[in-house]
């Protein structure tokens, strides 16, 4: 299984250990990742781009989907934003051949030409689609059991479903869900698991965004987790990054550790937390790893 | 086919009022929706039931309601496409965000009012012209988008920001305001714009989509929030923190192709902002102690002068 | 107790149009509705509204013969002419107020074809015309912050002196009853159609304004005159927009012919709607429809067309009948839809109660006669509304209010309290609902007969002596809407009587009222109206003349 890599703009920014985490797990997973040929690509736009330019926001990313289809393998992602807004562009480009044709024309230039046969697929999809979950069940050497996990998916890996291929996939609709279970550890459902993390106004009303890190990793704590884990690196960045404030602004002590989702899966297959730089949160998981009868 | 309905009921009547989950099962057509099945459930099984609906065709915007956790309309969602697993109880609830009275009965006053706060009605200085404004069938198509919105409030029961503050003007009625925005014979865009910039209102949106989920009628209000903000900007109005951090965001990608986070928060909060600088230096000094301080050199990608001209061109087209 | 100089029962259309106008002419006025204003049955109307702008070369006379012969001649024609002469004004006037009409390449208000008219003059918005159209009233009566009774039900009409002067009304929030005094009172409270089973129309239109103004004394006129419409979805009833055809959908039967060509070989599918709902049903009594539908036949109208100017439909068949109108047929059938008879008023939308007032499709001034054309009820509402409104502030501005006090509730609460004592073993109102719309639907649809109506007669008696004895089982004060639909379904066995005593008085076939047992039209005995009054015992029934100005009956042939 061989993959072109598109590790978005925070696992090489502000969370590396989601990078580093992604490429031991999937050395472990027989999943081989191309970054090179795709180390051009851009930013997805996030949906910051396309408030202000949709179509500048779909010429950047036909321009990655033509980079992954000349290399002539699937499209992968880490990141639940950069893959809701790859969907989205996918779709309108695929559904408009006159809109592609306008937009190949300004990839032209560049000797690119993105054909509509990219389909981007995040890590948690391509472990359940590709993968197997029975695969993944084969090469676990520590069973998470007994292990309280809250998943998180982040909006962009849920909504909207027209786009995520949910009808075709029904399986995407729980996926972060079942990959819990394949990996031992018991899922602790709760209502804010899709809902918005408050990444996205962080800079803009602070307050309400650390809010919802204070409600979800609350809630998810008051079900008894002892972790919450995320495809999203931007959920990461505020639901671990923040929650010090959460906590303070809730005047409630949280301390609930954040997993990015290949680390989740890298504890079950055996790799050094400290290899996954688990060490290298905000909130501490030294409690956490010693529950599962690891040290960091 | 058979069915159960697990609804949320409340009862303001009773001496210590609280809500509580009542099954019902009862037989319905496979066509059936499940308004059809809470009708039925009011007019032969129990009369106690309050729930509002009229239309039965998506038009009057009545019966919004939660069903197994998110908003929709009752008379649009098939009984059959909404069993969970293809047997369990359907969930039915209240929508979000709004007071209870009854049963699934809420209080829209909440939501009316935000409406209201916007001015929704046509403002027009001058003199109005002897027959009708003469405007392009183009502009009035693309407010028919939003004038579609049936204000049944699906929108404002699952907005995520409006969980959190409740003075976030909100989907429905920043939609609405768009209307007018957008709404070439309205004379009044520029103060429009000055208010809808301020606090709870365009920026305050955390574009997660679930606005556009949950809308029956494919409103799009997180679309049109959107668009507020790019005609907001357009008009100067660009130095409220989301003006600005979208500004820094585009630069960084036109510049490098991804993301500088170290620079975005201080572009975005602006660096002489004594105030929030200050408030940043902790989560700085955690995420360096932590090892987890993006790179101090933010490097560009391979091939940045294709996407600068990509950019180039997308300015030029507007 | 509460006061205003004038009061309007219903915020549809007429009567938000009716508060503005009356708010323009500087009185105070407040808004009685049983559902928020936006929820009104008004938002259902799909296809348009009717104005001749003379500037375009097309005079208002047209317009107005267009709807007479649509009547069959039943229409008063000096109320017609009000209306069409006035109905360019009333569209420009909503343009103004922020209407977002369709517009032609030119940027002006662009119009469609509609049935029973020779020129195209609908005004349209997309499908949802009557939503775009309540929507902007809503805005300006937020703007003039009238005051809206919001989810109030008006029990009643108080009448002191042989004039009107209030109503009595339930806040449903609350389950208190109020007097609320006004100097005129302005009914607007829309139609009857859930006297139907099936109908394109909403749950809330239950006849009240007409049954309330019956029971305080006014007449009822062309009761008769029930609307179907030919394109009402198979599956629930639910209505397809006349745009379709306008736009140029076909009508087809199960041998894929457009029949119509042996019906009304001219106009075709935009013949008038009784005479294409005739149609239909012979084409299905006559074994060429499938599972009783003929089908709207949309495929050649392109993809393009149909989600721009009929998304609203295409979703509905999406929806409701899981077909996609771009690549298939959408099976229909001729469904209930509008009453054209209402309480008789004058043009000034007076009716013979002093201080009641009354437009929209509650009233009948009579602009519709034995059929309304299509895009002529949004137009109704307007140019009566306005009138209407126009005229009760002239009256509340000349009048002291009047010194009833709130006890003139008193008889409304022992009704409501003695149906809440009323112990278990009686019915609910469900089935005799129920059984009422499914004989209704049978005894007086597209064709009727003696027979028929008498039964119907016998069934509605019966039906109000179960009604006497029905239980509410929700004791509760607040938002108790089982109370509503049982007080609903008094209004409607009273609007059902009135129809069916109406329907067996006509002894010949004009427009809706079509009778398999006397098929002619006869203007020598029955050029006239009927109206039902509620009389001491049994209701009166009268005949009034139609009003002809200048134009004399024809033979109708489209």
């Amino acid at each position: 299984m061989k993959y072109a890599f598109y590790p978005g703009c925070v696992s090489r920014g502000a969370t590396p250990e989601l990078f580093v985490a992604t490429t031991e797990v999937c050395a472990l997973l027989g999943i081989e990742l191309e970054f090179e040929p795709m180390r051009g690509a851009s930013c997805t736009g996030s949906g910051i781009l396309q408030e202000k330019n949709q179509r500048l926001g779909d010429t950047l990313n036909a321009r990655t989907f033509a980079m992954a289809e000349a290399t002539g393998l699937p499209l992968l992602t880490i990141c639940s934003t950069c893959q809701g807004v790859m969907s989205q562009a996918n779709k309108r480009l695929k559904e408009d051949s006159d809109y592609l044709a306008e937009i190949n024309a300004d990839l032209a230039e560049e000797g690119l030409e993105y054909k509509g046969t990219a389909d981007p697929r995040h890590l948690l999809w391509v472990l359940i689609e590709d993968v197997g979950l029975d695969r993944l069940k084969s090469l676990v050497v520590r069973p998470l059991n007994g292990f309280k996990v809250a998943p998180f998916y982040g909006c962009y890996i849920v909504r909207p479903t027209a786009a995520l291929g949910f009808d075709d996939n029904p399986q995407r609709q729980d996926s972060l869900e079942r990959v819990i279970e394949a990996v031992g550890a018991e899922v602790v459902d709760f209502p804010g698991k899709t809902l918005c993390c408050g990444f996205p106004i962080l800079m803009i009303n602070e307050a309400n965004s650390v809010k919802m890190v204070a409600d979800h990793t609350l809630d998810a704590k008051g079900r008894g987790a002892d972790a919450m884990v995320t495809p999203c690196p931007l959920c990461h960045l505020n639901l671990d990054g923040f929650q010090p404030q959460a906590a303070a602004q809730s005047r409630t002590p949280i301390d609930l550790p954040i997993l990015h989702l290949p680390q989740l899966l890298g504890l079950a297959l055996g790799i050094d937390p400290r290899a996954m730089r688990l060490n290298r949160h905000i909130i501490s998981t030294k409690k956490m790893l010693s529950q599962v009868a690891l040290s960091p | 086919m058979d069915v159960t309905l697990n609804v949320k009921r409340f009862d303001p009547d009773v001496d210590q009022p609280a809500p509580y989950y009542q099954e019902y099962s009862l037989e319905v057509e496979d066509s059936s929706t499940v308004l059809d099945g809470l009708i039925k459930i009011r007019e032969e099984i129990d009369g106690t039931l309050a729930l509002r609906c009229s239309c039965r065709s998506a038009i009057c915007g009545s019966c919004a309601m939660r069903i197994n956790g998110q908003a929709r309309l009752a008379c649009n969602t098939k009984v059959a496409d909404a069993v969970p697993n293809g047997n369990g109880a359907i969930v039915v609830e209240p929508p979000g965000n709004m007071p209870v009275v009854k049963d699934l009965v809420v209080d829209f006053k909440p939501f009316w009012d935000k409406i209201r706060a916007v001015e929704p009605w046509l403002q027009h200085m001058g003199t109005k012209p002897q027959h009708e404004h003469i405007v392009t069938n183009e502009s009035m198509l693309d407010l028919a988008g939003v004038m579609d919105c049936i204000m049944c409030g699906a929108c404002v029961s699952d907005c995520t920001v409006l969980e959190v503050d409740s003075n976030f003007l909100g989907p429905a009625a920043l939609a609405k305001a768009y209307r007018f925005v957008a709404d070439p014979r309205d004379s009044e865009h520029g103060w429009r714009l000055g208010e809808l910039n301020e606090y709870g209102g365009v920026w305050d949106c955390t574009r997660c989509m679930q606005c556009v989920e949950v809308c029956p009628k494919d409103v799009d209000p997180m679309g049109r929030i959107m668009a507020l903000r790019d005609k907001a900007m357009e008009a100067g109005y660009n130095r409220t923190y989301g003006a600005r951090h979208a500004a820094a965001f585009t630069k960084h990608v036109e510049h490098s192709g991804r993301v500088d986070e170290l620079r975005l928060p201080i572009e975005s909060k602006g660096i002489f902002n004594i105030v929030e600088m200050l408030k940043l230096a902790p989560v700085g000094i955690r995420a360096l102690l932590r090892g987890k301080m993006p790179p101090i050199i933010h490097k560009s990608n391979p091939g940045m002068d294709h996407v600068r001209r990509i950019f180039e061109k997308a300015e030029k087209r507007r | 107790m509460f006061d205003h100089d004038v009061i309007i029962i219903g915020a549809g259309l007429a009567g938000m149009r009716a508060a503005m106008a009356a708010r323009e002419n500087g009185v105070d006025v407040a808004v009685i509705s049983k559902v928020h204003p936006v929820r009104s049955h008004s938002n259902a109307a799909q296809g348009g509204i009717n104005a001749a702008l003379t500037e375009r070369g097309d005079p208002w006379e047209e317009h107005a013969f267009d709807t007479i012969k649509g009547s069959d001649y039943l229409a008063d024609q000096d109320a017609v002419e009000i209306m069409c002469r006035e109905a360019g004004s009333e569209v420009i006037a909503m343009e103004h107020m922020g209407v977002i009409f369709s517009r032609d390449e030119a940027g002006r208000l662009g119009t469609r074809a509609f049935g029973g008219q020779r020129h195209a003059r609908t005004f349209f918005v997309a499908d949802f015309t009557g939503q775009a159209m309540l929507q902007v009233l809503y805005e300006q009566i937020m703007k003039a912050s009238v005051r809206v009774y919001e989810e109030w039900f008006v029990l009643s009409l108080i009448v002191e002196d042989g004039e009107c002067c209030g109503a009595v009304a339930m806040d449903i929030r609350s389950g208190e009853v109020h007097v609320i005094r006004a100097k005129a009172v302005i009914m607007a409270a829309g139609g009857l159609g859930r006297l139907f089973e099936p109908s394109t129309n909403a749950l809330i239109c239950t006849g009240d304004g007409m049954a309330l103004a019956y029971r305080a004394g006014a007449p009822l006129m062309d009761m008769e005159m029930v609307q179907y419409h030919p394109t009402t979805l198979k599956s629930n009833g639910a209505l397809m927009s006349e745009g379709a055809r306008g736009e140029g959908a076909y009508l087809i039967n199960s041998e894929g012919e457009r029949f119509m060509e042996r019906y009304a070989p001219s106009m075709m599918e935009l013949a008038s709607r009784d005479v294409v709902s005739r149609a239909e049903q012979t084409e299905i009594n006559d074994g060429r429809g499938v599972d009783g539908c003929v089908f709207l036949d949309c495929r050649h109208l392109g993809e393009k067309l149909i989600k721009e100017k009929l998304s609203q439909i295409s979703e509905l068949a999406r929806d409701f009948a899981n077909v996609d109108m771009a690549r298939e047929p959408v099976p229909i059938r001729p469904g209930m839809h509008y009453q054209m008879g209402g309480i008789k008023t004058d043009v000034q939308t007076l009716t013979p109660l002093p201080g009641l007032y009354g437009a929209g499709e509650v009233a009948c001034v009579s602009v519709h006669g034995g059929n309304r054309l299509g895009a002529n009820s949004l137009l109704d509402t307007l140019v009566f509304g306005r009138r209407g409104g126009e005229q009760a502030a002239e009256r509340a501005k000349k009048r002291p209010q009047s010194n009833i006090t709130e006890s003139a509730a008193d008889m409304e609460r022992a009704v409501i309290q003695e149906m809440l004592d009323r112990d278990g073993g009686g019915e609910m109102f469900g089935k005799i609902r129920l059984e009422l719309g499914q004989t209704m639907n049978y005894h007086l649809a597209v064709f009727r007969d003696q027979q028929g109506m008498e039964l119907a007669l016998a069934k509605t008696g019966e039906l109000r002596e179960r009604y006497s004895r029905v239980m509410v089982p929700d004791k509760g004060k607040t938002f108790n809407t089982n109370l509503i639909f049982t007080l609903e379904l008094g209004f409607m066995l009273d609007c059902a009587e009135s129809i069916v005593l109406s329907a067996l008085e006509r002894k010949e076939s004009r427009g809706a009222h079509n009778r398999t047992d006397i098929t002619d039209r006869d203007d020598n005995n029955w050029l006239k109206h009927i109206l039902v009054s509620q009389g001491l015992e049994e209701p009166a029934i009268e005949h009034s003349p139609v009003v002809i100005t200048r134009w004399e009956p024809q033979a109708r042939v489209y």
